[in-house]
């Protein structure tokens, strides 16, 4: 009762940011809002490009969540998603005589195994070295871009050497898109398993039930008899693999290649998604497809006024902003200070 | 005894937190020049008062007088205005500023214009030596003993023109040399005019420097008058209220060895030895206690035998053992979980785990009986462990690790900062665990709580299992 009046202020929140942002800007607010909804919902285009964005941010949400619920501050979300892309290239290189399918499942396994091996290596250094993963997950984060530029410029190159990209994926070698007309494509189907699955992770098995305990007080699950840097390492593991999970997805559903303009941020935006989500795989649902559906409807908005899909960051910011200070609004209030 | 007109007065003041009442409705008069303690166990309402006379806590209704004028309640601007300073247990000093720095950054009265350093600082000298007390006041306040970061807090009070100084729990930090010098202190305070106001909970530190006392328990007064009329026991029957009756120890018929440890060595949390070849053995049907000063290695002994630390040596021990923990915060409760999730901490083994999927309902129920078990208060298995007393997250703790009936048990500190009450319970459930045939290990720094449960008694000191102390027998 209390959750479901939480999710609807937060609702009506989020609704009435983006009202105050576009009447902020100048615009007219009842024909931006329609604009945006046309985007994102009007005709099966506008669905499938708010599905085609939902699906990193959710997937590098998800991620997200999972560290950060083991207390592992995870921010290098887009330096696994781009290894996950990177992983899924050079394995194209490899098992592309072999037809789709094996791409495909291989392909998709190796992105996650290389995007957990990357957060893998970031928990480690704290757990180990005692190197905050908040600082070097986010300076991983410019590495693996670069290594990217590098990449489709020498080892990853498509085979004629000229532009800086590797070789685009024909139609067969890409996920299969249902209606060819649209975005989405199948891949897009690991969205509501990844979902439902790292909610059950959470909240029902013995391992998820570890995870959030050692993020809230690692010492109890130590006095457990559990070991709180084997519990970090995993959830930075699963993070990751969740982050590689997503670039690959998105090489072999939505881009097709890899290029300089691959990363589109997504899993930076995932940062946001995940805190507005509040830390659980509904709520991350719920604010990955909302931001989805606005960057997917500022398309529209940008054929018919001077706004573009910035406009999003600003609410999402906003959003943020709003959130934080409603929860340190909300602690206050229930502590009231103590003896 | 009639008394006059009191410096500082509390009226009818009431404040609760959440479902917990801690002041109800309590009258406090302080008179000038008299050194006041106010005593209590934990939870008793101390602290709240304290706050309430700092102004760091708005009273829910009732009044603070200073020198019979009501004062605005809930600043503690307008009461360091009114000349009440507060020394609170824990320093407000910054660490890496001289002790110059840190008077200077109390006397600043708003954050413009340039650092005014001269004036406080002479100020400070002057009633340092008026105290006869030498301080480097270009000494880093990291680098001060803790009686010395004490004075600079009693100074920066002093520097305040305060008339009236209330210390929270001052000796609660003091080595025992330095305690001495602190009643020194005190007296040396009162001689020159001021008044203090004393949180403690101490009795030979009030008989010490108090001329009045005045005792809280759940919040209320249960006592207030001079000193001199009072004797340890009658304050500290009104401290606890009728005391329980003792645990009962029944003769048990120890048995094999379920506990063992050879010749281990155990390292600390910064790579120190921290335990040296200790040897012991604790058999079914008794309990070992395992006595000496904080910070002796028993820790992380009991740490090694619950196999949560590495440790070098031979280490015989069943599967499952029970571990105690003396951090109810730290070690032991996950405070933003709900109750049955912090239950079911040590239940990771269990069958309420098929192939590591949880059995929620299963889960739910097992928890709620654990908790009428024990006699957990609380609103439900899902309320957070935070809302709960020391005394029920001690009960819960409990719970979580005694309900197994386990073969081993280590207790460390189990009782501490709780009421007498709280205590009980937990040494019955300890000494029904023993009855069952358990072996317990009960680490503890109060002689008392050994004297009163162990069949026997090592002592540690330096990492070192000293000596074996008999039981009496019992």
């Amino acid at each position: 009762m209390k959750e479901a009046l939480l999710v609807l202020a937060a609702g009506a929140g989020l609704a009435l940011l983006l009202v105050l942002t576009l009447a902020a800007f100048g615009q007219d607010v009842g024909t931006s809002l329609r604009l945006l909804a046309d985007g994102a919902f009007g005709d099966k285009y506008g669905i499938g490009r708010t599905a085609v964005r939902a699906c990193p941010l959710i997937l590098c949400a998800l991620g997200l969540t999972v560290a950060w619920r083991a207390g592992m501050y995870n921010i290098g979300g887009e330096g696994q998603y781009l290894t996950g892309a990177v992983a899924g290239g050079f394995i194209y290189q490899v098992v592309s005589g072999v037809g789709p399918v094996v791409f495909h499942v291989v392909g998709l396994l190796g992105a996650a195994a290389a995007g957990a091996g990357l957060a893998w290596f970031a928990g480690w250094l704290e757990v180990k070295r005692g190197v905050q993963v908040v600082i070097s997950t986010i300076l991983m984060n410019f590495i693996v871009l670069k290594l990217v530029e590098w990449l489709v410029r020498g080892p990853l190159q498509e085979p004629n050497g000229l532009l800086p990209t590797s070789e685009r994926l024909s139609r067969e070698m890409m996920l299969a898109r249902p209606d060819p007309q649209t975005d989405f494509h199948i891949g897009i189907w690991v969205v509501p398993i990844a979902i439902l699955a790292t909610w059950f992770w959470l909240y029902r098995t013995r391992a998820g039930f570890l995870n959030r305990a050692v993020g809230e007080n690692q010492h109890a699950v130590r006095a457990a008899g559990q070991k709180p840097a084997h519990l970090r390492l995993r959830a930075m593991m699963i993070s990751g693999a969740l982050c590689g999970l997503a670039g690959g997805i998105d090489y072999m559903g939505w881009a097709g290649q890899i290029s300089d303009g691959f990363s589109q941020e997504w899993g930076f935006i995932a940062i946001p998604v995940a805190l507005l989500g509040a830390l659980n795989p509904f709520g991350v649902a719920a604010a990955g497809v909302y931001f989805a559906a606005l960057f997917a409807g500022s398309k529209e908005l940008e054929r018919f006024s001077q706004l573009d899909s910035s406009v999003v960051l600003v609410v999402q910011a906003a959003a943020v902003l709003g959130i934080v200070w409603a929860a340190s609004w909300m602690k206050n209030r229930q502590q009231g200070g103590s003896e | 005894m009639s008394r006059s007109s009191p410096i500082l007065e509390a009226r009818g003041v009431s404040r609760s937190f959440g479902a917990i009442q801690a002041l109800d409705s309590i009258d406090v008069q302080i008179m000038p020049g008299e050194v006041h303690a106010v005593l209590g166990e934990n939870g008793a309402g101390k602290s709240t008062l304290m706050n309430i006379f700092g102004g760091f806590l708005a009273p829910e209704s009732g009044d603070v007088l200073v020198d019979s004028v009501p004062a605005p309640s809930g600043s503690p601007r307008a009461m360091r205005k009114l000349g009440v300073a507060l020394v609170h247990q824990h320093f407000m000093l910054v660490p890496e500023f001289t002790v110059a720095e840190n008077l200077a950054l109390d006397q600043m009265s708003d954050l413009v214009g340039s650092l005014e350093m001269a004036e406080p600082l002479d100020k400070a000298r002057r009633q340092a030596g008026d105290l006869g007390w030498e301080i480097d006041f270009d000494a880093m306040t990291r680098q001060l003993r803790v009686g010395e970061q004490q004075r600079v807090e009693i100074l920066k009070a002093l520097c305040t023109e305060a008339k009236i100084i209330i210390l929270d729990e001052p000796t609660a930090v003091l080595s025992k040399d330095e305690i001495s010098e602190f009643v020194r202190i005190v007296r040396a305070l009162r001689d020159s005019g001021k008044t203090i106001v004393l949180i403690a909970h101490k009795l030979s530190e009030v008989f010490a420097m108090a001329d009045y006392v005045t005792v809280l328990r759940g919040g209320r007064i249960v006592h207030s008058g001079p000193i001199g009329e009072q004797t340890d026991e009658s304050l500290a029957q009104a401290m606890v209220g009728d005391p329980p009756a003792l645990a009962q120890r029944s003769l048990v018929e120890a048995a094999g060895v379920l506990l063992r440890a050879d010749e281990i060595e155990v390292k600390g949390d910064r790579g120190n030895l921290a335990v040296r070849s200790a040897s012991l053995e604790v058999r079914s049907g008794e309990i070992l206690g395992l006595g000496g000063v904080d910070g002796n290695g028993q820790i992380e002994l009991g740490e090694a035998l619950a196999g949560i630390r590495p440790a070098s040596g031979v280490i015989e021990r069943p599967k499952q053992i029970a571990y105690l923990p003396q951090d109810r915060h730290k070690d032991g409760l996950v405070l933003s979980m709900p109750l049955w999730e912090n239950l079911l901490i040590g239940q990771l083994d269990s069958d309420l785990f098929a192939f590591g999927v949880l059995k929620r309902s299963a889960a739910l129920h097992w928890a709620a009986d654990v908790m009428d078990e024990y006699e957990v208060k609380a609103e439900s298995v899902h309320a957070p462990a935070r809302s709960l007393s020391g005394g029920n997250q001690q009960k819960v703790l409990a719970g979580r690790t005694l309900s197994q009936h386990p073969g081993v048990i280590i207790a460390v500190n189990p009782t501490r900062g709780l009421d007498v009450r709280a205590a009980a319970f937990v040494h019955d459930r300890l000494l029904q665990a023993r009855q069952d045939g358990a072996a317990v290990l009960l680490i503890s720094t109060d002689w008392d709580e050994l004297a009163a449960l162990a069949d026997r008694t090592l002592f540690m000191s330096r990492g070192k299992l000293q000596q074996e102390l008999l039981g009496d027998g019992k």
